[in-house]
């Protein structure tokens, strides 16, 4: 017992126990099911495991032929490039006029973080009402300006783009929250010296502070995008996908045919393209950011 | 003095083109807490209206009667309360042996730990479902909870805020006689505190709004959280008025946590990415 305890108290021993619970954890719960998920797109079940077991590659023929699954991965990839790049403008511009500490910067940079604390349920509901075809105020706003009978929440043509809307105005404040960060480490004297020279402020945007902050913008690129890329939350509690399946992501559609069809093994295969797609984001990213730094 | 005046000028509308963003921003929230409290009829009518012309609390008595809200918010309490505690003490327990103890093998652990950090939790939730429903653990807390507390975010961050402690303090520690349990819990634990709270309120926050792991691993009415039971209620009524009332609570304890908060709210995004 005493030898146990003396085992034990030295810290490079004692150690193990300290990470054992964390590790075990991630083992369990992220390294198994990653490699699980391979495994179960090989196989036909439902969530009681029950179906025709392994069926080889027939999951992922079907995939291949699926219009509706090549439909979401074309919105997926879609909604991302374009909500991504106006998060990336709109948070650059903001923290570029908001990088000093003045209280009215302080005011702006608070509010336009709020909605990202707010559940999308709660958010959903209000744009459901807000974008209502019959009684919404913003239906009634634009009908006043000449603009009838618009549905934004249920037109093929526009509801994508309210989607889009949603997720920037949901989350740009968390880019700009970022960059300010970042802005606000920029030596002060670089500034000072450009003003010297007469050099204006949105030159002195692009010739300075972007290369300075040039690691966090890609920080924040590969996040948002990776984020991005599994869009859900916002899909599920406003539109299920509709109209015509314009604005059916990739995860909603993985969700559908895992957990409403109960196919394990096809929702598996369809999460693999997801996996695939970030796979290779994530590497030719740090590929590159280790060769810079190299 | 030209120049002065030039720069109010701009100044003044660069403030106004900010302040018609923070409107865009803010309307839609205050009017989730205008609508909660408009009767039903009035939110139907025609022409609409921004502001209520009567206020009332029937909404927050519908809601109630519909669907088992306070049995909604306090799973939601213990969700929140349940995968943030313990996980911090695990994670910040394991960034600490990472950040100061020595051992065979650390930088292999590590880099598996890290290696977590890059797998999306969509790719991983049908097996990772299977898994838990096969523990036993489908429809209760503990599926819930337990498959969330292992964090590789935490554990890096409580890492890098260990390692930049002096190493002198856990030198005298010994030399007092503490254990090593000691020196991580009364001296190094307290030490860290501002990164300690940033991740209890980022945690809190994340899974109050956890949409999708309470939806796959819950089906019972009386298991279902705030958030996913709400989007559940708002799919098979069209009782605007409830729902908004729903979504009032839904976002209340959050605008509290973020008006408190918000210094952890930033540094936490800021060294996180955050999702959402």
């Amino acid at each position: 017992m005493k030898q146990w305890k003396a085992f034990w108290a030295k810290p490079s021993h004692v150690a193990y126990l300290f990470v054992m619970p964390v590790v075990l954890l991630l083992l369990i719960f992220r390294l198994i099911p990653t490699v699980a998920a391979f495994v179960c797109s090989f196989f036909d079940m439902d969530m009681f495991l029950v179906g025709k077991g392994f069926v080889g590659f027939q999951n992922y023929v079907e995939a291949f032929a699926d219009k509706r699954l090549w439909n979401s991965l074309w919105v997926t990839v879609r909604f991302t490039l374009i909500e991504v790049t106006v998060q990336m403008v709109v948070g650059l511009v903001l923290a570029a006029l908001l990088t000093r500490n003045t209280a009215r910067n302080k005011i702006f940079r608070a509010v336009y973080f709020l909605p990202i604390v707010c559940s999308a349920t709660a958010v959903a509901i209000m744009w459901r009402m807000f974008l209502h075809s019959n009684v919404g105020i913003m239906t009634y706003w634009f009908e006043r300006i000449g603009i009838k009978g618009i549905n934004f929440l249920n037109d093929p043509k526009i509801t994508f783009y309210v989607i889009v809307f949603m997720s920037v105005w949901r989350s740009f404040g968390i880019s700009t929250v970022i960059f300010v960060s970042a802005m606000q480490n920029v030596p002060h004297e670089l500034y000072e010296s450009a003003d010297l020279d007469g050099c204006s402020r949105p030159r002195q945007f692009f010739a300075i502070t972007l290369p300075v902050i040039k690691d966090t913008f890609s920080f924040v690129l590969i996040t948002r995008f990776i984020g991005s890329l599994q869009v859900f939350d916002l899909v599920f509690t406003t539109t299920k996908g509709g109209p015509n399946y314009t604005t059916e992501s990739l995860v909603y559609y993985t969700y559908v045919k895992a957990f409403s069809n109960n196919r394990m093994g096809y929702g598996s295969a369809v999460s693999m393209f997801l996996f695939v797609i970030i796979l290779v984001i994530t590497i030719v990213f740090y590929s590159k950011l280790f060769k810079d730094e190299a | 003095m030209k120049r002065k005046a030039k720069a109010a000028v701009s100044y003044t509308i660069i403030t106004l083109i900010l302040a018609i963003l923070a409107l865009i921003i803010l309307i839609p929230v205050i009017w989730i807490g205008i609508c909660a409290f408009r009767p039903q009829t009035e939110l139907m009518q025609y022409p609409p209206k921004f502001f209520a012309e009567q206020l009332t609390l029937q909404n927050f008595i519908d809601i109630a009667k519909r669907i088992k809200i306070w049995g909604y918010v306090k799973n939601s309490v213990l969700y929140c309360l349940g995968s943030t505690i313990p996980a911090v003490f695990l994670n910040s327990l394991a960034g600490y042996a990472f950040a100061r103890l020595d051992f065979k093998g650390k930088h292999v652990l590590f880099i598996m730990v890290l290696a977590t950090m890059m797998i999306p939790f969509q790719v991983i939730m049908v097996p990772l479902f299977l898994e838990v429903y096969k523990m036993g653990m489908y429809d209760n807390f503990a599926g819930l909870i337990i498959p969330n507390l292992g964090a590789a975010m935490t554990v890096f961050m409580t890492r890098a805020s260990f390692a930049g402690l002096p190493k002198e303090l856990e030198e005298a520690a010994r030399i007092d006689g503490l254990s090593e349990f000691g020196i991580f819990w009364k001296i190094m634990l307290p030490l860290v505190k501002p990164t300690v709270v940033t991740v209890i309120v980022l945690g809190i926050n994340g899974a109050w709004n956890d949409l999708m792991w309470p939806l796959i691993v819950t089906s019972d009415t009386s298991m279902r959280t705030l958030t996913n039971g709400l989007a559940m209620f708002v799919d098979s009524s069209l009782q605007y008025g409830t729902a908004f009332a729903g979504a009032f609570i839904s976002i209340c304890p959050m605008l509290v946590l973020y008006i408190f908060g918000q210094r952890y709210f930033v540094e936490g995004t800021a060294t996180s990415g955050l999702k959402g």
